[in-house]
């Protein structure tokens, strides 16, 4: 023993070599209670199916916190996160008004940002940390324009957005597509997340005279707008934004008045059946007893995006910066590449309801609908 | 200025820990903590002025707090303004807003007061989130923080030693601009509550019936504080936003305003240094937690549901159970110089009509100066509504009242304590947590007079006592005291003989024919007709709000009708 106390000693004052298996820190920063925890969950749920399952050689360790749904909490997170963890990449939310506090925060120490977020902004402030995994409003609106009018012949739609900013990015993108298709709305109509009856907005959509309804609203509020359209008798075609695709959304409908309802998403995990994407949503069914949702899909690409980047030997904030930056990665939604800006998702689907159940059919595909290949 | 207590020492050793303890951890999310418990301690030490000492369930706090990070933000981000100058602004703006808002608020009851305010931070949060200047739901982003790098301080050179320069690290700069606000706002909100301010709020919240009737009036108090606790809320505001570096919609959110009310009950309502206390517990709770991931918020909430239960005042509430307040000093009492002469009052055709009910229906009477008139009448006959007109706390439907000649009709009842009217209560109210002096001294020219009054209803060696601590008996001759601190010219007195002994009961007497002897003006209502009649030189009685007698005491005793209507077939044996 007196022989082994010099060697134990000795190893435990060296500090222990960095090789390829000594653990690297990723911390997960994601709203899991508020108006965007399903959003959230679903995030974190993609993230930690990534970060269980590091490719060979890659040892990682991770700590969740969530960031409710002020940018206060967000901040706060972010700087224990950088203080105490030391993370060399963050799954960051995707609410976008945090991501606006925290993307000067995490460029200043420079640590990436990985996150399903769609507010516009965020890749416009000339930060090089913040990395989209989730087409911007200008993919997915612009899908969703396309499907409504080029395949749908839609030509009166009426608009129903959220007053937070991913209802008024949507909003604003959705005009400016279908504007460049020739078509006006004939209603754009404000509303607040707070707000359960939305028979009066669809009652103003009728009186407008419009011949479809478009979404750009959050998961609750979309399926409240299906329930009760279907409940007046509406009768409009819907083509949603992307909370419709996901299935906590669809769980709060009846299958029968999903009927004729499209939405505009990232993927479709649930109803995708390439084998790879199939064998995500199995673990994910079997992990957490829910349906991913492209979200969690985009979330669990970036992770594996991140920890493809540690394989390869960025074991620092830096290094996974620039390798998200310069490297594609094919992940199981789509091929992901920096457009220069941090966006790194470029193609969108669009997914229908038959009425005969709540998984929805992709429908059609847009890739590179931004023009990055 | 208040005197330094054993509670201010627990609460320098509080912050000498949470100061040692940021020093120690040092590093940016320590800092970051720090400045929010700062932050919200703002906030919340304005809004105690509001909701602690006013009374008054105000919404709106969290609204003032996002003007103030609004405007700050629209000054350095869109104007290009030093922050500074979006500071000043962030001050300014909401207290402004705060002052406009004061006096139509202030003037409903409870609930509307947090209706009223709940729709007005809706508004607010609905302007921040479809404006097109407050860059709608995303808000402003890319808001300067207070220093952008450390600040160097030195060297400096004292005489022949030369000391090395100090680098201040900017978290460091910021977190020291957050306490000394702290520390302003605490120092601010003594201003405005110090020596015997504090007793007024305490009487305009806790006995608002008292305060009328004894001149306090609460439009200024109101407006002072309203707009003290807007501009803190709204500091606290700008100092979030030069932190966070973004204004949002979540600035003006109903979150704000509940940790807000949070911090005030768990800190104490109405104790600014129980503000600092609850945040320093409020803010960090969700933090220590934070390894429940999904459950922490089950844990904040149990936790603050416990502090509720254990501690229903308050940590400062509690800490003030192991070390009282101190007692006020006693000074020696002292009539006032500039005493009032006695004023003759007079009632003149007086209506009053509730509804279909004529309480009040043309009752005319006289009480000289130097003399005790007594108002009797069976329960119901009008006499409490007749002191309540004349006093103010109810507006005639007719008639007029002169006190000194004066015309009363068009007057507040706070106006009326002015011309010298004074009046006790059939159920006085009382401040909670205050001593007898206090309580005496609020209406009065100084606490030496206040003693002097004291010591005319024997309440002298209780000075020092909490009101909590008096019985009923002594409560009645406090009320008395309270009036006769104003020094008034005319006193009207509600059932003071009600509950006392029979020893109490004459002492009252010879004190108020010594009022009287001193050429006051008293008019007393009372149902113990062997305590009014020997003490009144003319009863006036009243049925179904008539005036049915009146004259000297034997006259009406033996007045028929008064004998039918109130007195009954024994009393004029």
């Amino acid at each position: 023993m007196r022989r082994l106390l010099p060697i134990l000693l000795l190893t435990a004052v060296l500090p222990v070599s960095a090789g390829a298996a000594d653990p690297v820190a990723v911390s997960v920063l994601v709203p899991i209670t508020g108006f965007l925890a399903l959003e959230g969950t679903a995030q974190r749920n993609g993230a930690v199916l990534a970060l269980d399952n590091p490719p060979a050689g890659v040892t990682v360790t991770y700590q969740i916190a969530d960031t409710a749904t002020s940018p206060e909490v967000a901040v706060t997170a972010l700087q224990r996160a950088l203080e105490r963890e030391k993370p060399v990449a963050i799954a960051a939310p995707i609410f976008g008004t945090q991501m606006l506090a925290m993307a000067p925060i995490a460029n200043r120490a420079g640590v990436p940002l990985i996150t399903v977020s769609g507010t516009a902004k965020l890749t416009e402030l000339g930060h090089d940390v913040v990395f989209r995994f989730f087409p911007t409003d200008a993919v997915v609106k612009v899908a969703q324009a396309r499907y409504a009018v080029q395949e749908l012949k839609l030509s009166k739609p009426a608009i129903l957005y959220q007053t937070t900013s991913y209802g008024q990015s949507g909003h604003e993108h959705l005009v400016r597509a279908l504007g460049e298709l020739g078509v006006k709305p004939v209603l754009e109509e404000a509303i607040d997340p707070g707000i359960k009856d939305l028979v009066p907005a669809l009652e103003r959509a009728r009186a407008a005279g419009a011949d479809s309804l478009l979404l750009q609203l959050h998961s609750g509020p979309t399926a409240l707008t299906v329930r009760q359209a279907h409940g007046i008798g509406l009768g409009l075609p819907i083509v949603a934004g992307s909370a419709m695709h996901q299935p906590t959304t669809a769980a709060l409908v009846e299958a029968a008045q999903l009927k004729g309802v499209c939405a505009e998403t990232a993927s479709s995990p649930m109803s995708d059946p390439r084998p790879d994407v199939a064998t995500f949503a199995d673990a994910y069914r079997k992990r957490f007893n829910a349906e991913p949702d492209a979200f969690a899909l985009g979330q669990y690409d970036g992770m594996r995006m991140v920890l493809a980047a540690v394989a390869d030997g960025a074991r620092t904030p830096q290094a996974v910066k620039a390798w998200l930056a310069s490297y594609r990665h094919d992940g199981l939604a789509m091929s992901y590449v920096s457009d220069g800006t941090g966006n790194m998702a470029h193609d969108a689907v669009i997914v229908c309801y038959d009425g005969s159940g709540r998984g929805p059919i992709i429908m059609k595909r847009y890739d590179a609908v931004d023009g990055v290949k | 200025m208040t005197r330094f207590d054993r509670r201010d020492g627990v609460y320098l050793a509080a912050a000498a820990l949470g100061i040692g303890g940021v020093v120690i951890a040092g590093d940016a999310y320590a800092l970051r903590i720090a400045s929010l418990v700062g932050i919200y301690a703002i906030a919340a030490i304005g809004y105690q002025l509001v909701f602690g000492r006013l009374g008054l369930l105000s919404l709106a706090q969290g609204a003032f707090f996002g003007l103030g990070a609004y405007a700050s933000a629209l000054l350095t981000v869109s104007a290009g303004l030093p922050v500074p100058v979006g500071l000043a602004a962030a001050v300014v703006v909401p207290a402004l807003a705060a002052a406009v808002i004061a006096l139509p608020i202030a003037r409903l009851e409870s609930h509307y007061v947090a209706l009223a305010t709940l729709g007005l931070a809706q508004l607010a949060l609905l302007a921040a989130t479809n404006l097109e200047f407050t860059g709608g739901a995303n808000g402003i982003y890319g808001v300067p923080p207070i220093v952008t790098n450390s600040i160097t301080i030195g060297p400096l050179d004292v005489g022949s030693v030369t000391i090395a320069a100090l680098v201040v690290p900017g978290g460091w700069v910021t977190l020291i601009s957050v306490w000394f606000g702290v520390l302003a706002a605490l120092l601010v909100a003594r201003a405005v509550t110090r020596g015997d301010r504090s007793a007024v709020l305490a009487t305009l919240d806790n006995a608002p019936h008292a305060a009328a009737a004894l001149g306090l009036n609460g439009t200024t108090a109101r407006l002072v504080l309203f707009a003290v606790a807007g501009g803190l809320g709204g500091l606290a505001g700008g100092l979030q936003a030069h932190g966070l570096g973004v204004v949002s919609p979540a600035v003006v959110g109903f979150e704000v305003m509940v940790t807000i009310l949070a911090i005030a009950v768990i800190g104490g309502r109405g104790s600014p240094v129980g503000a600092v206390l609850g945040a320093a517990l409020l803010i960090p709770l969700p933090e220590v937690f934070r390894f429940l991931e999904g459950s922490y918020l089950i844990a904040y909430g149990v936790v603050l549901l416990a502090a509720i239960i254990l501690m229903p005042r308050g940590l400062d509430g509690w800490l003030r159970d192991w070390f009282p307040r101190r007692a006020p000093a006693v000074p020696a009492p002292r009539q006032s110089t500039s005493k009032r002469p006695g004023k003759p009052l007079v009632v003149q055709g007086l209506v009053k009509r509730f509804g279909g009910l004529t309480a009040v229906d043309g009752v005319s009477f006289s009480v000289p100066a130097g003399t005790v008139v007594g108002l009797i009448g069976a329960n119901g006959s009008g006499k409490t509504t007749t002191l309540n007109l004349i006093s103010g706390l109810e507006r005639p439907d007719a008639g007029q009242i002169r006190l000194g000649g004066e015309p009363l009709f068009e007057r507040p009842a706070h106006h009326r304590r002015e011309l010298g009217l004074a009046r006790s209560f059939q159920h006085p109210e009382f401040p909670t947590g205050l001593f007898v002096l206090e309580v005496a001294a609020v209406a009065a020219k100084d606490r030496a007079v206040a003693m002097a009054a004291l010591g005319r209803v024997g309440l002298a060696d209780r000075a020092t006592s909490l009101v909590s601590a008096l019985g009923a008996a002594e409560l009645r001759r406090l009320d008395l005291a309270r009036a006769l601190a104003a020094e008034p010219g005319a006193l009207i007195l509600d059932e003071p003989a009600a509950g006392l002994t029979a020893e109490e009961r004459a002492a009252l007497a010879v004190l108020l024919r010594d009022l009287a002897t001193a050429g006051l003006a008293v008019l007393v209502v009372d149902h113990g007709m062997d305590f009014l009649l020997p003490l009144s030189d003319r009863i006036v009685c009243l049925e179904a709000g008539k005036v049915i007698a009146s004259g000297p005491p034997e006259t009406v005793r033996q007045n028929p009708a008064v004998i039918a209507a109130y007195l009954g077939s024994g009393a004029a044996a």
